[in-house]
C-alpha cells in the first residue's frame, strides 16, 4: 500500500484560521496550534479511536451534538469551538463522573506528577465533586504479573491497556470482564498477564493503575531525570528515555519515534536496565590466576592483555558480538589489521559472506526501512521470529496486517507466532533455507526445477508456489524481512544469491516501498560489518588489504594452534554459537583470550585470561547502525560504575600499546575517523544524526557505496537436500527472546530465564511414545540434552526443537551448525 | 385494520405451506421483478418509518448504502430487549415467513447477498422455529443462490444472542455478531457504510421488515394511506403493566392514547387510575393522564415530549410510588451499561445510589437537583443512547412529580429518625444494590 | 439528638480483589496437542464457524454450546472452546462476561430466570423471584436469577423455566414449577406462552 498523500486543509479552530492535514483527528490538528483538547482514552498509537472517556468533547458547527474531538476528521471550513459554555461544562461533567470512584490517592500514587488524569482534572475539572456516596474500596495494589501491579480503583475505564493488548500485541490476554460499572481490568482465570511487550500498558494507562513492580515507589518525577538514548539488547535498537536518580537507572520508558519503534518497547527492553545495578555484573577487570579469575588493577590487566596480544601478535583472531559501538569496532578492526597485523577478525557467527554479496545487499535501492514494513503490499518474513530476533518489528508487522492490510507470508522452520496473521505459512527443514530460495526463485522465475528444489527444502511445493504467486501479484511493494540464520554455514553465499535472486525476479531494487531487511543476529551487525569487522572486507565494505579467517575458521585455527590468541568482544562462543565443542577447545587451547563482558558466562568463566568490564549501555558513548542503515547515538546517562571504563578507551590503550598513533580524545573524535573511512558515511555528522538518527542511504554520500561486480540473477548451484527424518528427527534450534544474561540477572525479568524444552509433534511423540511433560533425552553422536516435552500441534513432524542460549542443557551441546538428525527417547 | 397481525393465531401459519395459501411469498415475486431503485422509491414513499425504537425511514436507510458493488448486508434486530416490549417476539413466533419474505425483499433493495438474524439468546424457543421457517424457505428456493432465477442471491443466518440489552442498539449488536462484546460502536461511520464485518450493513427491526411484504403487495400509496401523516401503517402495540389485558395489539397509528390502554388494554386495575405511562418502552420520558387523549403517533409523541418508541405502553397506576419505577429503571440501566463511556456507565451508577438513598431516608431535596443535573450531563454526552434512556424518563419523572419526591424524602428521613422499618415497596428494586451483584459490607 | 449516619463501606464488586495466580503460565492460545476436546462439542463449534464470513462470530453459540456440555463456563470449557476457535481463552472470557446467559461462575444446569423488571414488577414479579427461590431451595442443580425484562410483559409476571415461557404465575406455581424440572417434566403446560393466543385475538373474538 504506498504510503497516503497528506492534503493540508483550512479549518476555524476557536476563531482562528488553522491548516492540518485533512482527515487527521481534531485533537492531533489542535496540537499544531497549541489548543489541547483533553484526552483519556485516544492514543494515535493505538489505531482507531474508540470514543470511550468523553473527554475531548467539542462544538462543531452544523451538528447539534458534542462531538469527539479524537474521533472528528478535519475537513476543509470546518468550524470547532473548544472553548464554548457547553464544551467546558461537559469536560467538568466528564472529569466529575470520572473522580467519583477515584479514590484520590495521589499523595501515594506512583503516577503523581505525570498523571494525565491530575493534569487535566486540574485544568479542565471542575474543582468540586457532589459525589457523596461511598466510594468503591478494594484490596491494592494486586498482582497482574510479576512485572506488573494492578489497583483497580484507580482504573478509569479508558481501554488503552486492553486495546494495546489485543489490537497491538495481539497476545489477546489482558481482557476487560464483566459490564458497565462492574467492569473491570483482568485476564483469564487468575492467569498472570505475561507476554513480550506486556509492560507498554503500564506507560499506556493515564491514571496510577497500572504500574511497574519494578519502579513502585522508588522515585517521584520531581525526583528523576529523562535522558535519551537507544537500547542495545537487539537490533530493534528502540529509542529509550532512561529515567535517572543518583546515577541509577530506574526506569526505561519509550522515546517513540515512527520510524523505528513505533513509541513501544518490549519487556527486555524496559526492565534489563535493572542489570546494569546488580552484583553480578563485571565492574573491575578480572585476571586469571592461578586458575581463577580474580579482580586486578586495571593496570595490570591491561599489562597481561598487551602482553598476551602482542605475544601472539599476527596469530590472534578477533571475534564480536553485536553490542558493540561502530566506534569500537573501529579501534577493533585497527588493532587488529594494523597493531596485530592479524586479518582474523569476524563479528558474523555462521561465518563470512562474500564481500561482493555484501555490496549487493547494502545496496540503498534494495533496502527496505522498517517503515516499509507497514505500507508494504506484501510482507515474507524469512528464517527468523522476529519477536526473538527484533520484537519490536513483530509489532510493525502485525500492525500492517491489521490495519494497513498487508498481505504477510512466513516461511520459517519453526512454527512462527505470526503464522496467525499470516496469509501463507510455509513449513521448510531447519538449515534448507537455501534450498528454500532456490525453490522460490525458480517458481518466481518459471525456469528450474521447483519440485526437486522444494523437496530438497522439505517444504511443500504447492506452498512454494502459492508464495511465489503471492509475492508476485500482492502489488510492486514487497518487503522481504529475513534473518542473518539464511546465510549461516559454508554454503551461506549460495543462499544470500538465492535471496537476490527472488529480488530481483520481484524487482524489489525499482519500487520504493520495497526491499530486503536483515534482522542481523547482533544488535549492531549492521553497523559491525559496515565499520569494518569482517574477515574479508575493511570499513566501508571496502578491500580487506588481506583476507582472514572468519569466525568458524577462527575458531578452528586456535583449536589447531594456528592461533593462540582471541580478542572476544561482547561475546561467549561457548554459550552464544552453534558448536560449543569447537569453542571450548578452541578457547582451553588458545594462550591468552582478552574479553570485553558485563557478566560472567560459561565460556568466560572456563577460559578467559584477561576481562575488561563491559560498560552497560546507559554509561556508553558512540553510534549504532540499525538494520534499515538508520546511524543512532548512544548517549550516556549516567557515569561510569567505579571501576568501569570507557571500553574505547581500553582499546585505544591497547592500539597504543602495539604501536598505533592514536590522537582520539573523545568518542566524536573516532567517530569522525570512522566516517572519514566509510565512504558512504561520508555525510553524517552527530549534530544531524541528533536524537533521531538518519539514514545513511538518505545522504548523498550513499554513492559512495563500493558496487557489486557481479549482480543478481545469479546462476544457482544445486543445493543439497535437507535430511530426510527416519526415526531420527531433523533438529531445529531457537534463541528466545528471553536469553541473555541481562534477563538472567534482571531481578525483575529473572523468571522468564528460558528452560530448555523439547518441542515435538503430537504425531513423533506418539512415536516415541512420550507425553506432554515427559522428560528425554535428545542425542547426537553421543551427546544429549535432557529435558521436557512441549507437545505443539503446529510442529511438523519429523522435526524437533530445542532452544538455544538457556541456562542448562543448551541446544549447542547437539549443533555444529550444519543440519543434524538427532535420537529423541524417553530419560 | 390487520396486516401483521392477520391470522395471526391460526395454526400452523408459521409453516410455509400455510403461509403461501394466504398468497406469502407473492410479494417477494414482485419485489424481485422490480428494479432495485423503484423497489426503494416504494418503500421510500411508502414513508415506512423504522420500528425498532429511532423511526428513521426505512427506504432512506435502505438508499444510504453505497451503489457499487461489495459484500453487504442484513441484518434483522431482534433483540427486543427494551423493558415492555414484546411484539417481535409474537410475530417471529407465529409468523416467521412473513418475517423472511420481508427480510428478503429488504435484502434485494439493499442488494445485500448475506443475512442475519440477531435474535436475544432468551428467545430460544422462537429461534427454533425461525430456524425450521428459514429452512423451508431455503428448500423453496426463496433463500441460497440465484432466488426464483433473479440475480439476487441471499444466504440467512439466525444468530441467537446471550442476554444483553445494550445488544439491540445497532453497533452493538453488530460487535456482538462480529464475536465480540456487544459494545456500541463510534458513530460515524454509520453501519450504511461501515457495518457488519466492515461493509456496507442494512439494519432493521423485525416489524419494520414484516411491514415490506404488505407494501409491495398493497403498493406504497395504499399502504401509506394507513395510519396519518408521517406515521403511516399499522403498528403493533405492546401494552403491559398495571393494564387488565396485557398483550400486543395492532393498531392504526394515530389512533387516541386512551383508545389503546382504555380501551384494548382494559386500562388499570378497578379502582385505579392511570398515573403515568410509558408510551415507547421503558427509554421514553413519561406521559400522564393528562396526555391520555393525544394520538399515539411518531410526532404526537414526540410533540408531547416523550416518543413512540418501540410502540411499547408501560402503564402505571396510582398505587406505585414513582421513586420505586424509578429506582426500578435506573437500576436496570446501570447493570446494562455496557461500560464503555464515561457519563453513561458512571452517571446510572450515581443515580442510582442516589435514588437508593432518597429511598432509605439519606437525601435531602438537595440532591434532586444533583440528580437532575447528572441527567443533563448524561443526556446528549454519551456514546450511543443508553445512557440517555435511562436520563431523559428520570429526568421526566422529576418533572412531573417532583413533590412526591420530596414527600417520599421527608417521609423517609422522618421513619429513618424514628428507627421506624423501611416502607413497603410495592415495586421493589430486585437487583439494585441490595440483591444484585453489587453487595455492600458494612 | 440522632446520630449523624456514616458510611463505613464502599461497594464491592467480584472480581475485583483478585490477583493473578503466578504458578498458573500465562493463558495463550490453547495447543491442540495439549487440550483435549469432546469430538461432539468439537464439531458443533466448527460447524458455527463455517456458518460466518468471519470465525469468531461463532464465539458465543460455541460458549453456550461448552456452556450446555460443562454446565457452566468453567475455565475447561473456555479452554476447549479457546482451543478449536484458535482464540485465546482472554478473549472468549471478554465476551462470555459480557452476556448474561454465559455463566462464567460455577452454576446450575437448570436455567430458571424470574423477570423482574418493570412489567412484571408491576404485576408481582418480585414475590415470583422470592417464592422460586424459597422452592428452589439450595439445590444447587437449580440457576434461579431474577432477569431483566424477557419480552413477555403479556403473561406478567413470568418466568423462563430452560428456556419456556411460562405465566403469568402466581407465587404457588413455583414449586410447582421446581417440581416440573427436577422431575424433567413439561412446566405448568397451561401457562405456557406458546399455547397463547394473541391478546389481539382475544380483544378481536370479544368485540
Ligand atoms: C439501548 C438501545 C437498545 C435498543 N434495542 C433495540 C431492540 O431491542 N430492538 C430493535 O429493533 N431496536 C433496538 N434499538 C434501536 C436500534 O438501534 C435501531 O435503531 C433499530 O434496530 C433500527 O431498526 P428500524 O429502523 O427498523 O427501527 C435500540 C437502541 C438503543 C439505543
Ligand atoms: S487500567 Fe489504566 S489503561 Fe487500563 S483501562 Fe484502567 S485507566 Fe485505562
Ligand atoms: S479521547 Fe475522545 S472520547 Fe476519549
Amino acid at each position: 500500500m504506498p504510503r497516503p498523500e497528506q492534503k493540508m486543509v483550512t479549518f476555524t479552530l476557536d476563531g482562528r484560521e488553522v491548516s492540518a492535514i485533512e482527515n487527521s483527528m481534531l485533537v492531533d490538528g489542535a496540537k499544531c496550534v497549541d489548543v489541547e483538547i483533553p484526552v483519556f482514552c485516544y492514543d494515535a498509537k493505538l489505531g482507531q479511536p474508540v470514543g470511550a472517556c468523553r473527554m475531548c468533547l467539542v462544538e462543531v458547527e452544523g451538528i447539534n451534538k458534542l462531538q469527539t474531538a479524537c474521533s472528528t476528521p478535519i475537513r476543509e471550513g470546518m468550524v470547532v469551538n473548544t472553548e464554548s459554555d457547553r464544551v467546558k461544562e461537559s469536560q467538568r461533567a466528564v472529569v466529575e463522573f470520572l473522580l467519583i470512584n477515584h479514590p484520590l490517592d495521589c499523595p501515594v500514587c506512583d503516577k503523581g506528577g505525570e498523571c494525565p488524569l491530575q493534569d487535566i482534572t486540574f485544568g479542565w475539572g471542575g474543582g468540586t465533586s457532589r459525589f457523596i456516596e461511598p466510594k468503591r474500596h478494594f484490596q491494592k495494589p494486586l498482582a497482574l504479573s510479576p512485572l506488573i501491579a494492578i489497583d483497580r480503583e484507580r482504573c478509569i475505564l479508558c481501554y488503552r491497556c486492553v486495546r494495546f493488548s489485543q489490537e497491538v500485541s495481539e497476545d489477546y490476554q489482558l481482557i476487560l470482564s464483566e459490564r458497565g460499572a462492574h467492569s473491570f481490568v483482568s485476564t483469564f482465570d487468575g492467569h498472570p498477564y505475561v507476554a513480550p511487550f506486556s509492560a507498554n500498558i503500564v506507560e499506556l494507562c493515564p491514571v496510577g493503575a497500572l504500574t511497574s513492580q519494578a519502579y513502585r515507589f522508588r522515585a517521584r518525577p520531581w525526583d528523576v531525570e529523562g535522558s535519551g538514548s537507544i537500547c542495545t539488547l537487539c537490533p530493534a535498537q528502540c529509542n529509550v528515555t532512561l529515567t535517572v536518580r543518583d546515577e541509577r537507572v530506574l526506569r526505561v520508558l519509550g522515546r517513540d519515534h515512527d520510524e523505528v519503534d513505533d513509541g513501544w518497547l518490549c519487556d527486555k527492553g524496559r526492565f534489563a536496565y535493572q542489570a546494569m545495578h546488580v552484583g553480578e555484573r563485571i565492574t573491575e577487570p578480572l585476571l586469571r590466576d592461578g586458575g581463577e579469575l580474580r579482580p586486578v588493577s586495571w593496570e595490570r590487566a591491561l599489562q597481561s592483555a598487551i602482553s598476551g596480544l602482542t605475544k601472539a601478535a599476527g596469530r590472534t583472531g578477533a571475534v564480536v558480538g553485536g553490542e558493540t559501538t561502530n566506534e569500537e569496532a573501529f579501534l577493533l578492526q585497527r588493532l587488529m589489521r594494523e597493531g596485530l597485523d592479524s586479518p582474523d577478525l569476524d563479528s558474523r557467527p555462521g561465518g563470512a559472506l562474500a564481500l561482493d554479496l555484501h555490496r549487493a545487499l547494502a545496496d540503498p535501492a534494495l533496502s527496505a526501512t522498517v517503515v516499509d514494513i507497514e505500507f508494504a503490499h506484501a510482507v515474507l518474513v524469512l528464517d527468523c521470529e522476529p519477536v526473538d530476533d527484533a520484537p519490536i518489528l513483530d509489532l510493525r508487522i502485525r500492525k500492517g496486517v491489521r490495519r494497513k492490510g498487508v498481505k504477510l507470508a512466513v516461511a520459517s522452520s519453526r512454527p512462527s507466532s505470526l503464522d496467525a496473521n499470516a496469509t501463507l505459512s510455509l513449513r521448510f527443514a531447519p538449515g534448507a533455507g537455501e534450498a528454500l530460495v532456490a525453490a522460490l526463485d525458480a517458481a518466481l522465475s518459471g525456469t528450474g526445477d521447483v519440485d526437486g528444489l522444494a523437496a530438497s527444502a522439505g517444504a511443500d511445493v504447492d506452498q512454494v508456489r502459492e508464495l511465489a504467486a503471492l509475492l508476485s501479484e500482492a502489488g510492486e511493494d514487497v518487503v522481504v524481512l529475513w534473518g542473518e540464520r539464511l546465510a549461516h554455514g559454508p554454503r551461506g553465499d549460495h543462499a544470500v544469491r538465492g535471496l537476490l535472486n527472488v529480488a530481483s525476479r520481484l524487482k524489489l531494487a525499482s519500487a520504493d516501498g520495497a526491499g530486503l531487511l536483515e534482522i542481523p543476529s547482533g544488535a549492531n551487525g549492521r553497523g559491525l560489518r559496515e565499520s569494518g569487522l569482517l574477515s574479508n572486507a575493511g570499513p566501508g565494505l571496502g578491500e580487506p588489504g588481506r583476507e582472514g579467517r572468519d569466525t568458524p575458521a577462527i575458531g578452528a585455527a586456535l583449536a589447531a594452534g594456528d592461533l593462540t590468541a582471541v580478542y572476544l568482544m561482547h561475546c561467549d562462543p561457548v554459550r552464544d554459537f552453534q558448536d560449543r565443542g569447537l569453542w571450548n577447545r578452541a578457547l582451553s587451547k588458545a594462550t591468552t583470550v582478552v574479553a570485553h563482558a558485563g557478566y560472567l558466562t560459561e565460556g568466560l568463566i572456563e577460559h578467559a585470561t584477561v576481562i575488561f568490564p563491559a560498560e552497560a549501555y546507559a554509561e556508553k558513548e558512540g553510534t549504532f547502525t540499525h538494520p534499515d542503515g538508520r546511524i543512532q547515538r548512544l548517549r550516556p546517562a549516567i557515569s561510569h560504575a567505579r571501576g568501569v571504563r570507557p571500553e574505547w578507551q581500553v582499546l585505544a590503550t591497547i592500539c597504543k600499546a602495539a604501536g598505533l598513533e592514536m590522537t582520539f580524545h573523545t568518542v566524536p573524535m573516532v567517530f569522525r575517523a570512522l566516517v572519514d573511512a566509510v565512504p558512504f558515511y561520508a555525510d553524517l555528522t552527530l549534530d544531524e544524526i541528533g536524537g533521531r538518527g538518519m539514514r545513511w542511504q538518505q545522504t548523498a554520500a550513499a554513492a559512495n557505496l563500493p558496487t557489486a561486480s557481479d549482480r543478481a540473477p545469479y546462476q544457482l548451484t544445486a543445493p543439497p537436500a535437507a535430511l530426510t527424518p527416519n526415526g531420527s528427527l531433523r533438529l531445529g534450534t531457537y534463541r528466545s527472546i528471553w536469553a541473555g544474561s541481562e534477563v538472567a540477572v534482571s531481578p525483575a525479568l529473572k523468571f522468564l530465564i528460558p528452560h530448555q524444552q523439547v518441542e515435538l509433534s503430537p504425531d513423533d511423540a506418539k512415536r516415541i511414545g512420550v507425553g506432554h511433560g515427559d522428560r528425554v533425552e535428545v542425542t547426537y553422536d553421543g551427546a544429549a540434552v535432557n529435558a521436557q516435552v512441549t507437545l505443539r500441534a503446529a510442529v511438523p513432524t519429523g522435526t524437533v526443537f530445542l532452544a538455544e542460549a538457556t541456562d542448562s542443557q543448551p541446544a549447542n551441546l547437539l549443533t555444529n551448525g550444519e543440519p543434524r538428525l538427532v535420537e529423541v527417547r524417553p530419560a | 385494520m390487520e396486516l401483521l397481525y392477520k391470522n395471526i393465531d391460526e395454526p400452523g401459519l408459521n409453516t410455509i405451506a400455510v403461509y403461501e395459501s394466504h398468497g406469502g411469498y407473492q410479494s417477494l415475486r414482485k419485489a424481485l421483478a422490480m428494479d432495485r431503485a423503484d423497489l426503494i422509491q416504494e418503500l421510500e414513499s411508502s414513508e415506512l418509518r423504522g420500528r425498532g425504537g429511532a423511526g428513521f425511514s426505512m427506504g432512506k436507510k435502505a438508499s444510504f448504502l453505497p451503489k457499487d458493488k461489495m459484500d453487504k448486508y442484513l441484518v434483522c434486530n431482534a433483540d427486543e430487549s427494551e423493558p415492555g416490549t414484546f411484539k417481535d417476539r409474537e410475530l417471529m413466533q407465529k409468523n416467521p415467513h412473513q418475517l423472511i419474505e420481508g427480510l428478503i425483499i429488504g435484502a434485494h433493495a439493499a442488494s445485500a447477498n448475506c443475512a442475519f438474524i440477531y435474535i436475544r439468546g432468551e428467545y430460544d424457543y422462537v429461534a427454533d422455529i425461525l430456524d425450521a421457517a428459514v429452512a423451508e424457505a431455503r428448500a423453496a428456493g426463496y433463500l441460497g443462490d440465484n432466488i426464483l432465477g433473479t440475480d439476487q442471491s441471499l444466504s440467512l443466518v439466525v444468530h441467537r444472542g446471550a442476554g444483553a440489552y445494550i445488544c439491540g442498539e445497532e453497533t452493538a449488536l453488530l460487535d456482538s455478531l462480529e464475536g465480540k462484546r456487544g459494545n456500541p460502536r463510534l458513530k460515524p461511520p454509520f453501519p450504511a457504510n461501515q457495518g457488519l464485518y466492515q461493509g456496507p450493513t442494512l439494519i432493521n427491526n423485525v416489524e419494520t421488515l414484516s411491514n415490506l411484504s404488505h407494501i409491495v403487495r398493497m403498493g406504497a400509496k395504499a399502504w401509506s394511506e394507513l395510519g396519518v401523516k408521517n406515521s403511516s401503517g399499522t403498528k403493533v402495540v405492546s401494552i403491559s403493566g398495571n393494564v387488565q389485558r396485557p398483550g400486543n395489539y395492532e393498531i392504526e397509528l394515530g389512533i387516541k392514547s386512551r383508545d389503546l390502554i382504555y380501551g384494548l388494554a382494559g386500562g388499570p386495575p378497578d379502582g385505579r387510575e392511570v398515573k403515568f405511562w410509558f408510551p415507547g418502552g421503558s427509554s421514553a420520558p413519561i406521559l400522564t393522564a393528562e396526555h391520555l387523549d393525544l394520538p399515539y403517533d411518531f410526532d404526537s409523541m414526540a410533540g408531547a415530549g416523550s416518543m413512540l418508541g418501540s410502540g411499547a405502553i408501560i402503564v402505571i397506576d396510582d398505587s406505585v410510588p414513582v421513586v420505586d419505577v424509578a429506582l426500578k429503571l435506573a437500576t436496570f440501566y446501570r447493570n446494562e451499561s455496557c461500560g464503555k463511556c464515561t457519563p453513561c456507565r458512571e452517571g446510572t451508577n450515581w443515580t442510582v445510589h442516589m435514588l437508593e438513598r432518597i429511598d432509605s431516608g439519606e437525601a435531602t431535596p438537595m440532591d434532586l437537583d444533583i440528580m437532575a443535573s447528572v441527567q443533563e450531563h448524561i443526556t446528549d454526552h454519551c456514546l450511543c443512547v443508553l445512557g440517555d434512556s435511562m436520563a431523559m424518563p428520570i429526568s421526566s419523572m422529576i418533572k412531573y412529580f417532583r413533590p412526591e419526591f420530596e414527600s417520599h424524602i421527608e417521609a423517609a428521613r422522618h421513619r429513618n429518625d424514628l428507627g421506624a422499618p423501611p416502607s413497603p415497596h410495592p415495586v421493589e428494586a430486585v437487583g439494585s444494590a441490595a440483591a444484585g451483584p453489587y453487595t455492600s459490607v458494612a | 439528638m440522632t446520630e449523624v449516619r456514616r458510611f463505613t463501606h464502599g461497594s464491592r464488586i467480584p472480581g475485583w480483589d483478585d490477583a493473578v495466580d503466578f504458578s498458573k503460565d500465562p493463558a495463550v492460545v490453547p495447543d491442540a496437542a495439549t487440550t483435549p476436546v469432546p469430538e461432539h462439542l468439537r464439531a458443533e463449534i466448527e460447524e458455527y464457524m463455517a456458518r460466518y464470513p468471519d470465525f469468531r462470530s461463532a464465539s458465543i453459540p460455541a460458549l453456550r454450546a461448552a456452556q450446555r456440555e460443562h454446565g457452566w463456563c468453567s475455565p475447561l470449557a473456555i479452554e476447549q472452546t479457546a482451543c478449536v476457535m484458535g482464540l485465546t481463552p482472554g478473549y472468549l472470557t471478554a465476551v462470555g462476561t459480557f452476556y448474561d446467559m454465559i455463566e462464567t461462575q460455577p452454576s446450575g444446569r437448570q436455567a430458571i430466570y424470574v423477570c423482574t423488571n418493570i412489567s412484571c414488577s408491576l404485576r408481582g414479579g418480585d414475590a415470583i423471584y422470592s417464592a422460586m427461590l424459597e422452592a428452589a431451595a439450595d439445590d444447587s442443580d437449580l440457576n434461579v436469577r431474577h432477569f431483566e425484562c424477557l419480552g413477555a410483559c403479556d403473561i406478567a409476571p413470568m418466568a423462563s423455566v430452560n428456556g419456556e415461557y411460562v405465566g403469568p404465575l402466581e407465587p404457588s406455581d413455583c414449586a410447582t414449577i421446581i417440581a416440573d424440572v427436577k422431575a424433567g417434566r413439561e412446566v405448568l403446560p397451561d401457562k405456557q406462552l406458546r399455547r397463547r393466543p394473541s391478546a389481539h385475538t382475544i380483544a378481536k373474538q370479544e368485540s
